[in-house]
């Protein structure tokens, strides 16, 4: 699936895969990956900006944490970051309900007889 | 980790082209490079991991990340719009200086003739309209920007009244330190002057960054 695809979406992907815990921005960008079964294409370093205008938008807070000899930031979902992860999924859901039912209409009922 | 690379350093280039590219706050722009240059180790680590030689490596990391020039544009977004946070911030740190100058202008000339209540006024507006900037900016940009998108003028509208507002405070300082001399009790005068030259200097120079912010492309 083409990035372009993608983009519309990038902020319910990157909140979906931070529901279970803290991550730094490798970490996301392979659990994204990971959960697409790597059908997923995406320009790796946008990701960075939108973790930036996520945390802006108080839907995540970040901190540094030492791994290794080296410093990871590491995002986390705040409770806002939360709800509009839930009206993500409800806004998926109807999109998909709403163009599966355009794209794939159910059989015609057929006439009485 | 690493051996001598016979191509060089291509993360390290990558990386100091992004941040030649990128304008904004000190603080802000060092985080984002940063933290890209730790994502790129890390890809770079993974593929390595995986068996690639560690040019190969970075190469390809280099490649799923976009080019820097594709990446300019969104990074530079969230820096501008950074900037002009910053902008308000260093406005807001001004209101008491002005607020402290407006007063001390008006126990010195309570009843002066129409120049000093002219200056007073001029300095309530000044404060006013920083504290608006203040107050909007931080709003808009942040939690706001959840249901509305941030306008995209806004960074522009942001440099501009923090332009304004420091050339008031410059304007006030010289009427306040030029007609001290000539006033009967000038200490007040001279130091309300003073008061408004600091608040000017601290928010003239954020605000030029921001006005060349704004100018640039983004996302």
């Amino acid at each position: 699936m083409r990035a372009d695809a993608v983009r519309g979406h990038l902020d319910g992907l990157l909140l979906a895969v931070l529901e279970s815990g803290p991550l730094h921005g490798y970490a996301i960008i392979a659990a994204v990956q990971d959960r697409s079964g790597g059908a997923l294409e995406l320009r790796t370093g946008t990701i960075y900006p939108a973790l930036n205008r996520l945390e802006r938008l108080g839907l995540l807070t970040s901190s540094w944490e030492a791994a290794g000899e080296r410093q990871r930031r590491r995002y986390r979902l705040t409770d806002a970051g939360r709800r509009t992860l839930d009206g993500e999924r409800a806004a998926w859901r109807e999109f998909t309900t709403v163009i599966g039912s355009v794209l794939n209409p159910a059989a015609p009922p057929s006439p009485a007889t | 980790m690493s051996g001598a690379d016979p191509a060089g350093d291509p993360i390290g280039d990558y990386v100091a082209d992004l941040s030649a590219a990128l304008h904004g706050p000190a603080r802000a722009k060092a985080r984002l490079i940063r933290e890209i240059h730790e994502g790129l180790t890390d890809a770079v680590d993974a593929h390595a991991a995986e068996g690639l030689p560690r040019h190969q490596a970075a190469r390809l990391a280099i490649r799923e990340f976009g080019t820097a020039a594709d990446l300019v544009p969104c990074c530079q977004r969230e820096l501008t719009i950074a900037q002009a946070r910053h902008t308000a911030r260093a406005a807001a740190r001004t209101v008491p200086f002005l607020l402290a100058c407006w007063l001390l202008l008006w126990t010195a000339v309570p009843d002066g003739g129409w120049a000093p209540r002219l200056l007073t006024v001029h300095l309530a507006g000044v404060a006013g309209t920083v504290a608006l900037l203040a107050a909007a900016t931080p709003a808009v940009t942040g939690a706001l920007a959840r249901r509305l998108p941030v306008p995209r003028r806004l960074p522009l509208a942001v440099a501009w009244t923090g332009t304004t507002a420091g050339l008031g405070m410059a304007v006030a300082a010289l009427a306040l330190i030029t007609s001290s001399p000539l006033a009967a009790d000038w200490p007040p005068l001279a130091l309300a002057g003073v008061l408004a030259a600091v608040a000017h200097g601290m928010v003239a120079t954020s605000a030029r960054a921001c006005r060349r912010c704004a100018r640039l492309k983004t996302a």
